[in-house]
């Protein structure tokens, strides 16, 4: 991997993992999950996984209000009604923690990235390593929106310059 | 008798683990607008720590700086 490879990575990391604690604090989560690190993905500038995600009928806003919809209808399926989470108010401090199947989904990523072309890590390889994942959130989110997960994948794989 | 609502069925797991983290969500919301507000009547960490069954230092640690942000507001 080239020096000015190497460099952008660690920008797009610093902002997939920054984005993702944003997704999740904001839904009054203190630990991002899979589907925080998609949603982040979706607003990178390389705007790959925008891209993607476009390519199945659906965008980042469709996606927040569907990971929402899913932690909702679990709630009305027990004849709760909580009304919406409120955002977390305190800043976040430390390091960051993530999920054991956010971390995974981090690491899935960085190996799309690297059979990639051009090199380098982008948001569409966040999109496939978060649509491999069969079950959660994520999943559930995207089943809601209707769209299949191979689907997703498929898209983000051309996206992301990974080979089939 | 206590009429229970009504869960996902046992042989559809998926849907019932859906349950259990949203329902995790609302317990951890349930708890930081629950001590935040214990805190604004003047209970201690170590009161907060004794009703949530955790040490006051774990409930402090967990939730201190939460509840601060709240109360500032």
């Amino acid at each position: 991997m080239g020096l000015m490879t190497a460099i952008r990575d660690i920008r797009t990391i610093k902002r997939l993992l920054t984005g993702a604690e944003t997704e999740a604090r904001a839904a009054g989560e203190a630990v991002p999950g899979p589907e925080h690190l998609l949603l982040s993905a979706a607003e990178l500038p390389d705007g790959t996984a925008g891209r993607a995600l476009a390519a199945v009928d659906t965008d980042v806003a469709a996606l927040r209000a569907a990971v929402t919809a899913v932690h909702d209808d679990a709630l009305t399926g027990l004849g709760l009604d909580a009304g919406p989470a409120p955002a977390l108010a305190a800043p976040a401090t430390g390091p960051l923690r993530t999920s054991p199947q956010a971390q995974q989904v981090f690491q899935r990523a960085v190996e799309l990235s690297r059979s990639a072309t051009p090199a380098g890590l982008r948001g569409a390889h966040v999109v496939a390593a978060a649509a491999e994942l069969e079950r959660g959130t994520a999943a559930r989110a995207l089943r809601r929106l209707g769209i299949e997960r191979d689907q997703v994948l498929a898209a983000a794989r051309v996206e992301g310059g990974v080979p089939a | 008798m206590v009429d229970l609502p009504p869960v996902p069925a046992p042989e559809d797991p998926e849907a019932a683990l859906a349950a259990v983290v949203a329902l995790r969500r609302l317990a951890a919301r349930l708890e930081t607008e629950a001590v935040t507000e214990a805190v604004e009547q003047g209970w201690t960490w170590a009161q907060i720590g004794e009703a949530l069954g955790i040490s006051a230092q774990a409930a402090h640690k967990k939730l201190a700086a939460e509840v601060r942000a709240r109360r500032g507001r």
